[in-house]
């Protein structure tokens, strides 16, 4: 990197660490700090929803997965805009109008203390564990770029959200994430552009677009019903629901979110803005990840994108070996890239048998390419049997870093830091948040002062942020970091959506019959993914469905009596 | 905290605005079908 671009970097995090501490000032109790007073407006809502799952993860896998397979994951989102209604007519309205702190206050005015620590309990596992990860991503982008260990980048970075969130608490986290998203946004649009631009002479977005969709890049729709495929149409719509459902309804990063809304009014419409934005934000994001596809098809792209392990490989005993690889690797880009040429002249001819003849030829140089891939793999776990052989998520770093000019490159690496400052920010503060209202103020400290209830948040901030940390030292193993996300929140959400639905909807059920369901139900989801039976997404909708039957079948074996809402 | 009735801005009813999500939903899906097919 230039100097230009640490100046830049350097500028935006100053910037927006400053405007986040300046605008939280004189926070004097629990209310300011976890909930910001309950004053905040529509728009903070729907920035601060959006900036809270758009995680660095999502600016740095998903371009990669949709280098590598296609545009379906856009899919996995088209649950959300429906959950976002029902949220707005069921979840909004009661979490106000009981003014709970957490959204499982509400489980004990509903069932008992125990299904409220219970749930409480799953939340700060889950939630836990994704910001390790959420950390660790922006991490090996600074290893990465500064040749220097993930260890030292990943306690840089947690140390800095933990110090803002410490210090402001929720209004800290919301306005900052206010100004990320409207930076967030220019630079996509700034990358979006470059890609472009670097394209050669004569190509433009429609070929590179036909390019990418002749090797089966453009893939955004599947109506298939298949269980284990895991990105289609039904998964997005059905699973999807399920886990967005539970993720907006449930995840206290996320109702901490809306619960600072100054009405059911701004809380809403701040949700059903996330409803109209997301997928369209989403499929821009995929949409670069196979734009940068194509600029690769005109120009050489590395043998593998990580660096770090290239050079280990390189400086290694098996350099012959990855040498040979690497001249089969030219060989194959030189052969596809006249294959490349020549698609190029029969789509402007709209040469259907060319091209039909021209994307079978692309198939196999894609195959050959694989191949010579997995060899290079091979060598680097034999060289070193713990080597991070999962390159998916250095792919638009790498692209960024190498062609974009001096400044953008500082502003696109800023985007990755602030995407994962507003999604570590919101996500510590929410662990605070129910590690204070959840436990300690409902068992440790029922009549503290508001000065010492406030310490204590503040203590429970950094602890939380210290844990994180220590979970994203060991997310190096977890191969695609967007996934990993996503297959450890399907695990405990569905459980924790059908506690809320039984809360909502099934009225007879009592505390006894929903506690002893959502155990069985989670033993149950666990064991079909240890049984990979079916793909991660649907794990949501059997953890929902689960905790529904099994208590209405243990309240008729217990037959207590349900609690009523007021 | 208010806990308003307050209304959504241009469209007036909630209901509607709920119809306005789902229905650029389903454009969006449309558009993307559009998408795969023309570029696949």
């Amino acid at each position: 990197m230039s100097i230009v671009d640490w100046v830049v970097l350097a500028i935006t995090l100053l910037a927006i660490v400053s405007y986040g501490v300046y605008r939280s000032r004189g926070i004097r109790n629990i209310d300011g700090y976890l909930l910001g007073n309950r004053s905040l407006s529509w728009y903070h809502i729907g920035f601060s929803v959006m900036a809270t799952q758009a995680s660095a993860i999502t600016f740095l896998s998903a371009p990669g997965l949709a280098y590598s397979s296609g545009m379906s994951f856009v899919q996995f989102y088209f649950g959300l805009p429906l959950a976002m209604i029902v949220l707005s007519i069921t979840f909004v309205p009661i979490f106000h109008r009981l003014k709970v702190f957490t959204a499982y206050e509400f489980l004990e005015k509903r069932f008992d203390v125990r299904t409220r620590v219970f749930t409480a309990f799953l939340f700060l596992i889950q939630r836990g564990v994704s910001t390790g990860i959420t950390i660790y991503a922006p991490a090996i982008i600074l290893s990465s770029i500064l040749q220097i260990n993930v260890t030292y980048t990943t306690l840089f970075i947690g140390s800095l959200v933990v110090i803002y969130t410490a210090y402001g608490g929720t209004k800290a986290v919301s306005y900052t994430q206010l100004l990320q998203m409207s930076i967030i946004f220019g630079g996509l649009l700034a990358a979006g552009y470059m890609v472009v631009h670097l394209l050669p002479q004569g190509i433009g977005f429609k070929e590179a677009l036909h390019i990418a969709g002749k090797s089966g890049k453009t893939n955004a729709i599947d109506f298939t019903l298949d269980l284990n495929n895991q990105y289609t149409v039904w998964t997005g719509i059905i699973g999807g629901f399920f886990l967005q459902l539970s993720y907006f309804g449930t995840d206290q990063s996320q109702v901490g979110r809306y619960l600072t809304g100054s009405s059911i009014r701004e809380s809403r419409i701040g949700l059903l803005m996330n409803g109209l934005l997301k997928v369209p934000m989403q499929f821009s994001i995929l949409l670069i990840g196979i734009l940068v596809f194509s600029f690769y098809q005109y120009n050489t792209p590395p043998i593998f994108f990580n660096k770090l392990e290239l050079n280990k490989i390189e400086n290694s005993s098996y350099q012959p070996e990855v040498e040979v690889l690497r001249e089969k690797h030219i060989a194959v880009f030189e052969n596809k890239k006249a294959d490349i040429d020549r698609l190029t002249e029969a789509l402007a001819a709209d040469d259907e048998q060319q091209i039909d003849e021209l994307r079978l030829r692309l198939q196999d140089a894609d195959h050959q390419a694989k191949e010579i891939r997995a060899d290079l793999v091979s060598l680097m776990k034999e060289n070193d049997s713990k080597a991070d052989t999962n390159d998916n998520n250095y792919i638009f770093l790498s692209f960024v870093t190498e062609s974009f000019p001096k400044g953008l490159i500082g502003l696109l690496i800023a985007i990755v830091f602030m995407a994962s400052m507003g999604a570590t920010a919101s996500a510590i503060n929410s662990l605070a948040s129910t590690t204070s209202i959840d436990i300690y103020k409902r068992f440790i400290s029922k009549k503290g002062s508001e000065k010492s209830d406030l310490s204590a948040s503040r203590i429970f901030t950094l602890v939380w942020g210290v844990f994180c940390m220590i979970i994203a030292l060991y997310a190096n193993r977890l191969g695609n970091l967007l996934e990993a996300v996503n297959i450890l929140g399907s695990l405990f959400y569905g459980t924790i959506l059908g506690i809320f639905v039984v809360a909502f909807y099934v009225r007879r059920a009592g505390g006894r019959a929903v506690l002893w369901a959502a155990i069985v139900t989670e033993i149950t989801v666990v064991t079909i993914w240890q049984l990979d039976l079916m793909a991660f997404l649907w794990l949501n909708l059997v953890g929902c469905a689960g905790v529904v039957f099994f208590s209405l079948l243990f309240q008729q074996l217990f037959g207590d009596k349900a609690k009523p809402i007021k | 905290m208010k806990t308003d009735k307050g209304l959504p801005p241009f469209i007036r009813t909630w209901k509607r605005f709920y119809w306005l999500v789902i229905i650029w939903l389903v454009v969006l899906i449309l558009l993307f079908y559009w998408f795969t097919n023309h570029f696949g």
